[in-house]
């Protein structure tokens, strides 16, 4: 039996510079409003153990979560989760109730004043579905995000994934607590 | 953190006359199943208040949709999810909205039949519906720790009906101010109902200041940041700590309140229940997506 595709994205985040290249990419690429953007780069510290602290710079995004709140609370089902994995919004049904930009644990959306729906990142669907890999992946200039199909063990997302458990690499997603089984891992090796 | 800046004054004021009209039926029918005669200007002013105040706050919800108003046939969709609250509450609402208006029909004697304690009963069950409904919608959020907690559906259904009592009296006021009529029962009701609202905020305050860093910054947004001026002074004092003091005064017969300084104390609670819904709505933030990271 041949598996769905399940798109997913890894963010390598030693090798982010915080040059917001991917924020400029998705913001180009899909018209995102003026005051919005799909993507974000947080700068953040982690408590060193013996070193002083050090910052981090923490690419995020929707999540294409699985238990996706965004989806159980949307009464228009505008919000999905397609069988590839991910999470879309139909702009011909939302209503713009913006329910599900407060039900998002990330903050991964925002409203389109423009067009009068709720927006975030679709993982450049259609774009992708032409054999692309998304804006922010091909602009990420030191190969951070890496996207593809994890239920193909030869994807780059799937072998990247391998290498690191392999490493014994921290491996995590955002928040795995909230049950919303979130969709991009963070390696930090 | 991030604050929401999704849900604003529009919802707000959905969330507070939704609460209104609400608690004004079903403290109307409560009185009706009690007794109808003594009542029956009470009952008369609140089903004037009641259908209006939900509907106007739909209407609200409306023009706050992003395409509500330019794809209208798009708003048949609110209820096709049933996992979501809002397609829970646009039901209820409905029905609460049509049973409302016929029983504002029956009280103002333009249908002879009521469908007697049936149609009040529904109307308690789709009062208590409602009124907790605009309090359910933020909590079933876990997205927003202030908000994800049990008491707000609670507090929210107190707040409603004494906002929904107050509104009453308002126009009970100015419409039937000639007819006497002994409201007392109610009054000491809605007394005792400020003093359980009063206890609901301490126990939140008190709950959210050990709760998540989410919620404790939520609360102290409203006890000492930005909020705090509203919260204090509209919210707390004027609409809620003086009304309460004043009808407490009245129930050991130290004043009597009627005509327009009634009208104005019952306003100010009237104000301080849209300032509560306002205040939350604005104090809410994201809960912490990196939370193993500082700053
Ligand atoms: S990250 Fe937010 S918007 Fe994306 S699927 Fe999860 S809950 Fe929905
Ligand atoms: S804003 Fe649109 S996508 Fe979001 S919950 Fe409302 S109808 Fe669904």
């Amino acid at each position: 039996m041949i598996k769905n595709k399940k798109y997913v994205m890894v963010y390598a985040i030693d090798r982010c510079v915080d040059c917001k290249a991917c924020m400029v990419a998705c913001k180009a690429q899909w018209q995102v409003p003026e005051n919005h953007f799909r993507t974000h780069i947080d700068e953040k510290y982690s408590p060193g153990k013996y070193a002083p602290n050090r910052k981090y710079f923490l690419p995020s995004q929707c999540n294409h979560c699985d238990e996706a709140p965004c989806v159980s609370v949307c009464p228009t089902k505008a919000s999905h989760k397609r069988e590839d994995g991910i999470v879309y919004v139909d702009r011909d049904i939302c209503i713009g109730c913006k329910y599900c930009i407060v039900s998002c644990p990330y903050d991964a959306r925002f409203f389109n004043e423009e067009v009068g729906v709720a927006e975030k990142c679709t993982f450049c669907l259609p774009w992708i579905q032409q054999g692309h890999q998304p804006a922010c992946a091909t602009t990420c200039l030191s190969n951070t995000r890496i996207f593809g199909d994890i239920n193909d063990p030869n994807s780059e997302v799937s072998k990247f994934l391998a290498e690191a458990k392999r490493n014994k690499s921290k491996i995590w997603k955002l928040r795995e607590d909230l049950g919303t089984e979130p969709n991009i891992y963070y390696v930090q090796s | 953190m991030v604050f929401q800046e999704s849900f604003e004054w529009y919802i707000a004021l959905y969330l507070f006359l939704g609460g209104v009209g609400a608690g004004a039926i079903l403290s109307a029918a409560f009185a009706d199943l009690y007794d109808r005669e003594k009542y029956v200007n009470y009952i008369k002013s609140a089903s004037l208040i009641g259908m209006p105040a939900v509907a106007i706050g739909c209407f609200f919800l409306l023009i706050d949709l992003g395409q509500g108003l330019t794809k209208p046939w798009l708003l048949i969709y609110l209820f096709a999810n049933p996992t979501s609250a809002i397609t829970w509450g646009t039901a209820i609402l409905t029905l609460f909205i049509i049973v409302s208006l016929l029983y504002a029909a029956y009280n103002f004697n333009f249908i002879k039949f009521g469908g007697g304690k049936i149609t009040l009963l529904s109307l308690i069950v789709l009062a208590i519906g409602t009124a907790g409904y605009t309090g359910v919608l933020l909590g079933v959020l876990r997205a927003i720790p202030f908000w994800h907690q049990t008491l707000i559906p609670v507090l929210f259904i107190i707040s409603a009906i004494s906002t929904g009592i107050s509104a009453t009296v308002v126009v009970k006021e100015i419409l039937f101010s000639k007819k006497k009529e002994n409201i007392a029962p109610i009054e000491t009701g809605h007394f005792y109902l400020m003093v359980l609202e009063f206890m609901m905020v301490i126990a939140m305050i008190i709950i959210a200041l050990n709760g998540v860093p989410e919620m404790v910054f939520s609360i102290k947004v409203l006890l000492s940041g930005k909020y705090a001026v509203q919260f204090w002074l509209i919210f707390m004092i004027l609409g809620l700590l003086l009304p309460t003091l004043l009808y407490g005064l009245q129930e050991i017969k130290k004043l009597h309140m009627k005509g327009s300084f009634l009208i104005i104390i019952e306003l100010l609670v009237l104000l301080g229940g849209y300032y509560l819904r306002y205040l939350i709505l604005h104090a809410g933030v994201f809960t912490e997506k990196f939370a193993h990271y500082i700053g």
